[in-house]
C-alpha cells in the first residue's frame, strides 16, 4: 500500500492554478523526486500536502490510509510527515540543540526528558554537526551547517515520511555531494522521501521514482531515466536547460 | 541620604509595577506580533475580582492566586474571541488595536455596572510600615519589590526550562517551522495572552493593596507600559524588564530633583532622544523577535 497518495489535488490562488488535478503515489521506503521548472507548482504542491501554510481547494490526500487533507499542519505532523523549507528555516534565536529538541518534543513520539536530549544529541551528531556547536544560535551557523539542522529536527520527530524541498540550493558542489550522502543515509533509518530539486542529478542520483509538474499539471512521472527522456519534458524543462 | 533612599526605594517600587505590566505586553508583542490594548483592564479586572473574593470572605492568601487564575483564562477567553479570528488577514496589527480597545472599553463599562464607580481597595499583601533610614515605607510595596523579580524569574524559568516554554519561544521566531514539529500555534497563542493577563492581574493586586481602585484603574499603567516596552524594545521580554526599572529610576530622581509636575515631560523628552539614536529600542537584540 502507498504511504502517501494524492488523487486529483487542486490549489488555485484566484485566477492562477497552482497545482491542477495532481495525482500521484508514493510507497514506503522509496525515494520519490519531484521536478520541474521555476513556478511549476512544486513547492505549492509541499504546502498543500503539510496543509501550512494552507490545504488543498480539492482532491484527496491520503497519508497511510488516512485522508490528511483537511487536517490543520501540526496535526499533520504529529501524524508522522516531516518537512523542510527551501530556505534555511530555523528557529535562529534557539540554540542549535533547543532547535533539534523541538522536533522530538512536540512531533509525532512523547519521550521523557532525559531520553529525549539522548535523541536530540543522536540526531544532530547523525546529520554530523559536533557536540561543540550544540549551544550555538542557529542563526549563527552556515548555510550548508542549518540545512543540517533543519534535517536534524525532522529526523528527530521520528517522520514516516520526509519532504525535502531543494535541500542542494545555495550549496556548493562538495557540500551538495555531503547532502546526496546524508539523504541516502536518512533513507537508510527507513524514512520514506519526497524530495523536490532543481538540481537533476542531484534528483536522478536520489530518485527512484521521479515527477516533472509544469503549470500545476503533471507532465511525465516514473523511472528517472525514461521520465528525462521523454519529449513533453526535454521541451518544456530540459530542452531549455540542454540549449544552455 | 534620605534623598538617595527615596529615590532608591521609589524606583524600586515603580520599576517593580512597570515591569509586571510591561512583561504581559512583550510577551503577546513577541509571540502573536500584536499590541494588547485590553490589557490594562486585566489590571483592573484581577483588582475587582480580588476585592470580591475577599469581600465573600475568602482569605487573602487564597484570594489573590485564584484572582490571577481567573485573569489567566480570561486572557485565553478575550484572544480567542477578539484575536484568534483575525489572524492571517491583512493589517492585523491596526485591527487588532480596535479590537481590543473596544473589547477593553466594553469590560471597563461592564466593571462599573457590576462594581460601581466608588473607590474600594483590596487588603495588602502585608499589614503594617517600617522605617528604612530616614523614609517610612509600607511592608505591601517592599513585599511587591520582592515578589516582582520572584514573578519575573519564574516567567522566565518557564520560558527557559520547560519544553512549553521552548515552544512558546519557538512560535516568537517562526510560526510556519513551529507548526512543522508539530506546534498548536493557535493553543500558544491563548497560554501568551493568559500568561500576560495573569501578570496585569498581579500587578492589579499589588496597586489595589496601594492606591483605590476603580474601573479605569488600568488606564495609566497601560500607557505607562506601552512607553516601557517601546522605550526597551519591543522585540524581546528581557529588554521591557531593564527598562522599567530605568524608567522607574527616571521618575524617582526626577520627581525628587524637578517635582511631579515637570516628571512626565522630562521622561517622554528623554524617550524621544533615546528613540532618535536607537528606534529599535534601548535593548534590542540584534534579531527580530524572539522570548529571551
Amino acid at each position: 500500500m502507498a504511504l502517501l497518495e494524492l488523487v486529483d489535488v487542486a490549489k488555485s490562488f484566484g485566477s492562477l492554478k497552482a497545482v491542477d488535478g495532481v495525482s500521484f503515489s508514493v510507497e514506503a521506503g522509496e525515494i520519490f523526486g519531484i521536478a520541474g521548472p521555476n513556478g511549476s507548482g512544486k513547492s505549492t504542491l509541499f504546502n498543500v500536502i503539510t496543509g501550512i501554510p494552507f490545504g488543498p481547494d480539492r482532491g484527496m490526500i491520503r497519508f497511510d490510509g488516512e485522508e490528511i487533507g483537511g487536517l490543520s499542519g501540526n496535526r499533520i505532523a504529529r501524524r508522522g510527515l516531516a518537512r523542510t523549507f527551501q530556505r534555511e528555516t530555523s528557529f535562529d534565536g534557539l540554540t542549535v540543540f533547543e532547535n533539534a529538541l523541538m522536533g522530538l518534543s512536540f512531533g509525532a513520539t512523547k519521550m521523557p526528558a532525559a531520553q529525549a536530549h539522548e535523541a536530540t544529541a543522536e540526531a544532530l551528531t547523525f546529520v554530523g554537526i559536533d557536540f561543540a556547536s550544540f549551544g550555538r544560535l542557529a542563526g549563527e551557523l552556515s548555510v550548508y551547517q542549518r540545512k543540517c539542522l533543519m534535517l536534524a529536527t525532522a529526523i528527530a520527530m521520528k517522520p514516516r515520511m520526509l519532504l525535502l524541498d531543494e535541500p542542494a540550493s545555495s550549496l556548493t558542489k562538495p557540500e551538495i555531494e555531503a547532502s546526496v550522502e546524508l539523504i541516502r543515509r536518512i533513507a537508510g533509518r527507513g524514512i520514506t522521501i519526497l524530495l523536490i530539486e532543481h538540481v537533476l542529478t542531484f534528483l536522478m542520483s536520489l530518485s527512484q521514482h521521479l515527477l516533472v509538474l509544469n503549470q500545476g499539471s503533471v507532465l511525465a512521472m516514473g523511472a528517472p531515466r525514461s521520465v528525462i527522456e521523454d519529449p513533453r519534458v526535454i521541451e518544456a524543462y530540459l530542452g531549455t536547460r540542454r540549449a544552455a | 541620604m534620605g534623598g538617595t533612599a527615596d529615590i532608591l526605594f521609589g524606583g524600586l517600587f515603580q520599576g517593580s509595577l512597570y515591569a509586571m505590566m510591561a512583561v504581559g505586553l512583550a510577551l503577546v508583542w513577541t509571540t502573536i506580533g500584536v499590541f494588547n490594548f485590553s490589557h490594562g483592564v486585566f489590571m483592573m479586572l484581577g483588582a475587582y475580582f480580588a476585592w470580591q473574593l475577599v469581600t465573600w470572605g475568602l482569605p487573602p492568601f487564597l484570594a489573590f492566586p485564584l484572582s490571577v487564575l481567573a485573569m489567566a483564562g480570561m486572557g485565553w477567553v478575550l484572544q480567542a474571541s477578539v484575536v484568534r479570528p483575525l489572524i492571517g488577514r491583512s493589517n492585523l496589527v491596526l485591527v487588532v488595536v480596535i479590537t481590543t480597545l473596544a473589547a477593553g472599553s466594553l469590560i471597563e463599562n461592564g466593571a462599573l455596572e457590576v462594581w460601581g464607580p466608588r473607590s474600594k481597595q483590596i487588603p495588602p499583601l502585608v499589614s503594617g510600615n517600617v522605617m528604612l533610614g530616614s523614609i517610612g515605607v509600607s511592608l505591601h510595596q517592599i513585599a511587591i519589590i520582592l515578589v516582582t523579580p520572584l514573578a519575573l524569574g519564574a516567567l522566565w524559568l518557564f520560558l527557559n526550562r520547560t519544553r512549553l516554554g521552548l515552544a512558546l519561544r519557538a512560535v516568537a521566531q517562526n510560526e510556519d517551522a513551529s507548526r512543522l514539529v508539530g506546534l498548536n500555534v493557535t493553543m500558544l497563542y491563548g497560554l501568551s495572552f493568559g500568561i500576560a493577563a495573569a501578570l496585569a492581574a498581579l500587578a492589579g493586586i499589588f496597586l489595589g493593596g496601594y492606591r483605590f481602585m476603580s474601573p479605569v484603574m488600568g488606564v495609566d499603567p497601560l500607557l505607562k507600559a506601552l512607553i516601557v516596552v517601546v522605550f526597551g524594545g519591543i522585540s524581546s521580554i528581557s529588554g521591557p524588564i531593564y527598562a522599567a526599572y530605568l524608567i522607574g529610576f527616571f521618575e524617582a530622581i526626577a520627581s525628587y530633583y524637578f517635582g511631579l509636575y515637570w516628571t512626565p515631560a522630562l521622561l517622554f523628552a528623554a524617550l524621544i532622544l533615546t528613540l532618535m539614536v536607537k528606534p529599535e529600542g534601548l535593548f534590542t537584540p540584534n534579531r527580530s523577535r524572539g522570548l529571551a
